[in-house]
């Protein structure tokens, strides 16, 4: 314990040495002969940014070796098992907002090492997911993830239907403000098995997301302070009652429960669904006629209203140093670079959301200044939805609660339980959970 | 003056041990101490407290667990018997086939070349109810449903099977076809000219032939059974509501995403030891066959 | 004449049935598989379409993609091309070889547990890859093999010698222990004598082991995706996953990727056939 802090305090020394040096040297420092391996995301999404890792190479003189790359699911398991196996003498890794809290003791406070004035120019909401028990674990890079609601224009310029409509439910037809007024459209909307009202992820992580934020749109929460699950509460009842009502109303696709993000998109670029709540990545896929049906036609709005508010559950990519990592000022200025404004402009400029406030505020102008309007509705659409954001709790347990929830969620979708029953059952083993993991 | 040397069996045996040592029964021994064990992989120092028989306990007395456990026996059961019953079958019609047999075979011989990964991705998209190729071809023929293939308790089952039965159909087909080519002929021409029946001969003569070569095949598969796993994890992860959780499925959730090694070691246990007993079934069965094949030739 | 007539149409119904039946069959292995070709050649909105698209339309943009440079949808094709067939080439060629020194002590030597021994090393090829990879990747770990071709080859090894072991004990049984001995008396050692005598007539037996081995190894997932990590090392089944991110999943391009692991193994086998059905006739049974 004394050591490893005599050790963190030779490293801030060395970093700040290393920081005014570098400011002579360039802007990121200088490294020549010094090899930084890193552990990355894959995926076309995420590789356009290590592109520019090449400049940092040029810049400092060091070399990148990358010594991993693999999906989101793959890379997380390959780092728990450097955990146990205790192979973690490698620097930079991907990071995750909903990972990060799991990776106990693996990466560095990047407090010591990061300027604090360099901190503040993020969003300070992903500051804030990436910090946990006080400790800043990872620089958010511009891959930031909440979801809005993507939708079929046609449907609401069809005057026969907006008439039905209104005769049937009393109200007028338009773009949904609140999560009722989905349920509403979507059942009227849906002709099964041609085309449907809307679509959720069924399983894993995934539909334990959405119904933490509709449990968090009326007013419930998932846990509580003491990390006690309160999900079954009856704003929980009423989040899930309403994955039940589609799904009994074949409002949704049938096989709804065994979708995740991948199938969900493709449904939705189908032109088979009218309704899409749907992440920021999908955005440029949806309206391009190379990969979607339902190009053109796509509208997009901020997430609606449960009875109580708006929510937007969220993560967002990014990159941390370990710990063991033996030279952590190469490894920093990496990150730094990798998340700098330069390469947030970069990346975001490929439809994902950036989490640094400048390149928000650029991105948005040069959006309403640009001949695309449909990017300008969609960024317009992120950037009132951003403000709903919540992280998921800062927990190691997280990911394990979801994989115990899940399975009762879709329990009571499917009709095998009900959705007290689900809930009281899925509560009862988060709550053994907490207990074993020592919160109460 | 002279050492005392090995024998020589054993050093030609020694590099299989060692190999095998090396990569299996270490790493066995490993999880096998573990299993004992609180471990979470993402905090290596539970490695060393030591709980007992807790996991074991744990995983006993939980309810999903001999629910998957029940599960796997229920679909290695059907899936080895369709798939030797299946095997039999296009075996019989290839051989009777009289041109163009070589190419017959390596068509049949083609879903072998899938890696189980892929089948998994390939059946997901076939089997997807909204944009997948079953129901596609059901709606173009005029039925106006989208089955949910991979939801619906029964038919997410029944589409595991079908894409476990699809990969590995073949390794039977191929070995009852191999039986075949061996079986002499004399037998059965006897057989015609007394006037037997084809089932009378298939039953009699045919059959109890092949037998030794069923007993391969299924061995062959017992070994590897596991490899559904890879399969049923993308096919549908175990879900929904559990509805087509594996013991192999369980268990990697509980060792990878939710980290704890220790619990998901048990519960390897459980499957290892149930694979071996798969094994040593049919070992006893094809050692039994031969045995009898050797007395009737 | 009548029970004639009788007689030669129940043989054509039944020929048509058995044809029936057969192309039936074919058509069900083969559709899926094909499923996977055509896709690779079709667009994404294609692929995806509903109503669906039946007359396809040709495209090479998934192949083209995927042989693109990182960031546009490329991925390391050759590396990847490379690694799977040193680590299942080498591995098979090494399970060979030590299966072939095994199943020769089970089949020419007597001794104590012979039994015991051999029963042993079936079983631990039992032992499911999924409940073994985390282990295993312990172990590699602390002796730093892991993403390396080495450590791959020595897990496939350990995995693919036990069934050569069997296949090849029951070909040396069957050949008769005169042959060796003769080759001994004109002046052979038992080396000469194994090599000259009798590896040639268990040659077929050694193929088919080959072929399920490579076959094996060329496919095999669940361990490869843990013991390899960079381009250096991933094979290709672990390669297919490049095509997932986080929310998406590019089909095209993993059915274009797919053809290409599928094709050489289709080649292999085509050419080695005869000797699999050859081999799995007398190895196993005749034991």
């Amino acid at each position: 314990m004394q050591k490893s802090n005599f050790f963190k305090g030779l490293m801030a020394c060395t970093a700040m040495v290393a920081v005014s040096e570098s400011a002579l040297a360039s802007e990121w420092g200088s490294f020549d002969g010094v090899t930084i391996e890193a552990k990355l995301i894959g995926g076309q999404q995420y590789e356009g940014l290590y592109g520019r890792i090449a400049d940092w190479e040029a810049a400092t003189g060091a070399k990148v070796d990358i010594i991993s790359k693999k999906s989101h699911f793959e890379i997380d398991k390959e780092i728990k098992s450097d955990m146990a196996a205790g192979t973690t003498d490698w620097c930079v890794g991907s990071n995750h907002s909903s990972f990060a809290p799991q990776y106990e003791g693996l990466y560095t406070d990047l407090n010591d090492l990061v300027p604090a004035d360099v901190v503040a120019e993020f969003v300070q909401g992903n500051i804030g997911a990436s910090t946990v028990g006080g400790e800043l674990l990872m620089l958010p890079r511009a891959q930031f993830d909440v979801s809005v609601l993507y939708y079929l224009k046609s449907n609401y310029e069809d005057a026969d239907k907006t008439a039905a409509f209104k005769a049937e439910y009393g109200y007028d037809l338009a773009v949904p403000e609140t999560w009722e007024q989905v349920k509403d459209q979507s059942i009227f909307f849906a002709d099964p098995p041609n085309f449907y009202g809307t679509q959720y992820a069924g399983k894993d992580e995934a539909i334990v997301g959405r119904f933490y934020e509709m449990v968090v749109a009326e007013g419930g929460n998932y846990l509580d302070e003491t990390k006690k699950p309160i999900f079954n509460s009856d704003a929980g009842q009423r989040a899930l009652q309403w994955f039940v009502d589609l799904y009994e109303a074949k409002a949704v696709p049938a096989g709804t429960t065994s979708y995740v993000w991948d199938d969900l998109g493709q449904g939705f670029a189908s032109g088979t669904v009218a309704l899409n709540l749907d992440w920021p990545g999908w955005a440029g896929f949806f309206n391009d006629p190379e990969s979607s049906k339902a190009a053109g036609n796509v509208g997009v709005a901020v997430q609606p209203m449960g009875s109580v508010t708006r929510t937007g559950w969220s993560g967002h990519h990014g990159f941390s140093v370990t710990n063991d990592c033996a030279n952590k000022e190469a490894a920093v200025s990496l990150v730094n670079f990798l998340t700098s404004e330069d390469s947030q402009l970069a990346e975001s400029a490929g439809g994902s959301l950036p989490t640094r406030s400048a390149v928000w505020e650029a991105n948005v102008a040069a959006a309403k200044a640009g001949d695309d309007a449909f990017r300008a509705e969609a960024l317009a659409a992120f950037a009132e939805g951003a403000k709903y954001a919540f992280a998921v709790p800062p927990i190691p347990e997280w990911g394990e609660s979801t994989n115990i929830v899940f399975p009762e969620l879709q329990a009571a979708i499917v009709g095998d339980k009900t959705v007290k029953e689900a809930l009281d059952d899925a509560a009862e083993a988060v709550d053994e959970l907490m207990r074993e993991s020592g919160y109460y | 003056m002279t050492r005392r040397r090995l024998p020589e069996w054993f050093v030609l045996l020694l590099p299989a041990i060692i190999v095998i040592a090396a990569v299996v029964l270490i790493p066995l021994l490993f999880s096998l101490y573990s299993s004992f064990t609180p471990y979470k992989l993402t905090r290596p120092s539970t490695l060393w407290k030591w709980v007992g028989t807790y996991n074991y306990e744990k995983i006993l007395s939980d309810a999903k667990f001999w629910a998957a456990f029940g599960r796997t026996v229920l679909f290695l059961t059907i899936v080895l018997n369709l798939e030797l019953l299946f095997g039999l079958g296009i075996a019989l019609m290839m051989n009777k086939v009289t041109w163009g047999q070589r190419t017959l075979r390596t068509i049949l011989m083609f879903p072998m070349m899938f890696s189980p990964i892929l089948v998994g991705f390939q059946f997901k998209f076939i089997f997807n109810d909204n944009i997948g190729l079953v129901n596609n071809v059901l709606q173009s023929m005029g039925f106006n449903v989208a089955l949910p293939w991979l939801v619906d308790a029964k038919l997410a089952m029944f589409s595991i099977m079908f894409a476990e039965i699809w990969m590995s159909t073949s390794v039977f087909a191929i070995l009852i076809l191999a039986g075949l080519f061996a079986m002499p002929r004399d037998p059965l021409e006897a057989a015609k000219v007394d006037g037997c029946t084809p089932w009378q001969s298939f039953r009699h003569i045919t059959l109890p032939f092949l037998m030794p070569f069923i007993y391969i095949a299924m061995t062959i598969r017992s070994l590897d059974v596991a490899r559904a796993y890879d399969i049923v994890q993308i096919m549908t992860g175990g879900g929904p509501a559990r509805r087509t959780e594996l013991l192999w499925t369980l268990m990697s959730r509980t060792g990878y995403v939710d980290a704890r090694m220790g619990l998901a070691n048990a519960m390897g246990y459980v499957s290892i030891l149930l694979s071996i007993l798969f094994t040593i079934y049919f070992f006893r069965k094809l050692s039994a066959a031969r045995a009898e094949l050797g007395m009737a030739g | 004449m009548d029970r004639n007539q009788s007689h030669r149409n129940r043989r054509r119904v039944l020929k048509t049935l058995h044809f029936t039946a057969l192309f039936l069959t074919m058509m069900i292995i083969c559709i899926p598989g094909l499923w996977i070709v055509l896709n690779s050649f079709r667009p994404t909105v294609e692929i995806m379409a509903k109503p669906p698209v039946w007359v396809p339309s040709f495209t090479l943009d998934h192949y083209r993609a995927m042989f693109a440079g990182a960031g546009e949808g490329g991925v390391p094709v050759f590396s990847y091309f490379r690694n799977s067939l040193i680590v299942s080439v080498t591995s098979t060629l090494i399970a060979i070889l030590i299966g072939m020194s095994g199943g020769y002590a089970f089949a020419r030597y007597r001794f104590k547990g012979k039994n015991g021994y051999f029963v042993g090393l079936m079983l631990f090829r039992a032992v499911p890859g999924v409940a073994l990879s985390l282990p295993l990747f312990i172990v590699f770990a602390k002796v730093g093999i892991i993403d390396t071709h080495f450590g791959l080859i020595l897990a496939y090894v350990a995995m693919n010698v036990p069934f050569t072991i069997w296949l090849t004990d029951g070909f040396f049984r069957q050949i008769p222990k005169e042959l060796h001995e003769a080759a001994e008396i004109d002046g052979c050692t038992r080396w000469q004598a194994f090599w000259q005598v009798e590896f040639p007539v268990a040659r077929s037996g050694v193929a088919s082991a080959a072929i399920f081995a490579f076959l094996t190894s060329w496919n095999e997932f669940a361990l490869a995706s843990q013991l390899t990590r960079s381009v250096g090392s991933k094979t290709m089944p672990v390669g297919l996953l490049d095509f997932t991110a986080e929310f998406t999943i590019n089909w095209g391009g993993m059915c274009a990727l797919a053809v290409l692991m599928i094709v050489p193994a289709l080649i292999l086998t085509f050419i080695v056939q005869k000797h699999l059905i050859a081999g799995l006739t007398f190895g196993g049974v005749k034991g």
